[in-house]
């Protein structure tokens, strides 16, 4: 009944390796969940989280309630602290990982088999759910403006020590979709990047991500970065379109 | 201006440069027991391993910074000693590699449920309290300003450099004024060097933080200091106000008679370079301690 659409660009920051590259996109189209993390730059492990937070949000069949997710992440937390004993570290790798991992989470789940498609979306961080009609935003979250990406947002930590504050941050959200919409998800100097020029009304960024070769959108976002029109961070997009599909 | 990203192609440098002249072994604050040099050395320490720490990717410290401690008193010259002491200028991620030593303690930390935890901390030393001679801030303002000038060669873009200058007292070897503009004249495509100055007193006298103006300060010294101290950019008034310093746009970089916690926030604020969180090493009890 329904066709979904799905297309990815990840770019680490100009001037580093793709394997240094903390961002990291995970979905599975069969379950319909999908997800996009950030590593904090300056966290220790960061890109294990992420990756962690990532793959195992998607292959995990709940934590889309606050206190799933809480118990969830609170797991995996100390899993990947458990990971790190027995490693011999160095004064300051000791120190860092006292304070444990940082990551930015967002994910969506889609429901592809009734009638409407339905999401529910779940976001702690500066990473954003955004969904898209007919040139409208209908929802962005947890972020829904550029003035709102700060350089200290409230992250997803590995210490369950810090989740009695930072867990009240998460954000939960559903909504359902019409024939051509867009979600998209965005690690955060993406969001920033999108919805500045969308509040600007100078470009139609949907379009570009719908429209333009892969080659040429990684050209086109390097180029961005270079100018200075967007931070050089690494780039994480997963866009999902949803059309009904047609009987011929 | 001020907005350049750190990173390892386009670092930045960070100079501490310290007042170690005779007085600073007087005490501090009321506490006989322990001097300004011992303080200073503590804070500074505290400095460069949050330095350190900010720089740390997992096993691997990225060279962000490269950072020179600078000390005048009976010498002019840089503070490390040991294997970072044949350069005056050191990649932090050499920094991290040598300190003389690292000690181990227990920190207390809130468990997360409304109650407290102790957990093991490491603290490395890179230098020793220092407290000898004259204070001879010209001749020590000329050598970071050699040091700049000779990184700058190698680092025309990027974020400025930050000299973070503490002392206690007025120069032995002339008005410091004109070296200080000098150094504030330098700069990359970023901006001019930001210099900050913190002059700590034993005096009970009222200080003076992050002023906009010479209206308030009480002589000819301290206006030269004022003179030669860099506006606060966005990011460090942002930080500033994160530790809940009452700093206003044009505030400059310069404290006067401060007292030990001004030196915590000192320290904090003039490296928060990119509006990063300051931080806060000391908990708060101890900051109340010393305010």
């Amino acid at each position: 009944m329904w066709n979904l659409d799905t297309r990815q660009l990840l770019l680490p920051k100009l001037g580093h390796e793709a394997s240094e590259c903390e961002d990291f996109i995970a979905f599975d189209t069969h379950t319909g969940r999908f997800a996009v993390a950030d590593g904090a730059t300056e966290a220790f492990d960061a890109r294990n989280w992420a990756q962690r937070l990532a793959q195992h949000w998607v292959e995990n069949e709940s934590a889309l309630t606050a206190d799933d997710f809480r118990e969830w992440v609170a797991a995996e937390g100390r899993e990947l602290h458990e990971s790190w004993s027995g490693l011999s570290l160095s004064w300051y790798s000791e120190e860092k990982a006292r304070t444990g991992s940082f990551a930015a989470l967002a994910g969506v789940e889609l429901d592809l088999e009734s009638d409407a498609v339905s999401w529910k979306a779940i976001a702690l961080g500066d990473t954003c759910f955004l969904h898209y009609r007919d040139g409208s935003l209908l929802k962005s979250l947890p972020l829904s403006r550029s003035e709102s990406f700060n350089s200290a947002p409230v992250l997803v930590a590995s210490d369950a020590s810090m989740h009695e504050t930072s867990m009240s941050s998460v954000v939960i959200d559903s909504g359902s979709c019409n024939d051509g919409d867009i979600l998209l998800l965005l690690s955060d100097a993406m969001a920033c990047w999108f919805l500045e020029r969308f509040e600007r009304n100078d470009l139609d960024p949907n379009r570009l991500f719908k429209t333009t070769g892969d080659d040429e959108l990684k050209q086109f976002f390097n180029d961005e970065r270079l100018a200075g029109r967007m931070r050089n961070d690494d780039l994480a997009m997963l866009r999902l379109e949803i059309t009904q599909r047609r009987v011929s | 201006m001020y907005s350049a990203q750190i990173t390892r192609a386009n670092p930045t440098c960070i100079v501490l440069l310290i007042d170690q002249s005779g007085s600073m072994a007087d005490p501090f604050s009321g506490d006989s027991s322990r001097k300004k040099s011992d303080f200073v050395a503590e804070v500074v320490n505290h400095t460069l391993h949050d330095l350190v720490i900010r720089c740390t990717k997992t096993e691997e410290v990225r060279n962000y910074y490269h950072v020179a401690v600078i000390g005048y008193g009976r010498h002019v010259g840089t503070c490390f000693s040991a294997e970072l002491g044949a350069r005056q200028m050191v990649p932090i991620a050499q920094v991290a590699d040598y300190p003389l030593q690292v000690k181990s303690s227990y920190k207390r930390v809130s468990d997360g449920a409304g109650g407290w935890v102790e957990i093991p901390v490491r603290y490395p030393v890179w230098i020793h309290p220092a407290s000898d001679g004259k204070t001879p801030m010209c001749e020590a303002l000329t050598r970071v300003k050699e040091i700049l000038e000779r990184w700058l060669l190698d680092h025309p873009k990027g974020f400025p450099p930050t000299v973070l200058h503490l002392t206690d007292g007025e120069s032995s070897d002339g008005d410091p004024n004109e070296i200080g503009q000098q150094i504030m004249s330098l700069g990359t495509d970023d901006g001019s060097v930001l210099l900050f100055n913190c002059h700590i007193s034993t005096r009970r006298a009222a200080k003076i933080e992050y002023p906009i103006d010479e209206r308030s300060l009480p002589d000819g010294f301290a206006r030269s200091l004022f003179q030669m101290s860099s506006r606060l950019p966005a990011n460090f008034l942002s930080a500033a106000a994160q530790l809940g310093v009452n700093v206003i746009e044009g505030s400059r970089g310069f404290v006067f008679n401060g007292d030990p916690s001004s030196i915590v926030q000192f320290y904090e604020i003039g490296t928060s370079l990119t509006g990063m969180t300051p931080y806060r090493w000391m908990d708060d009890d101890r900051r109340s301690e010393l305010a």
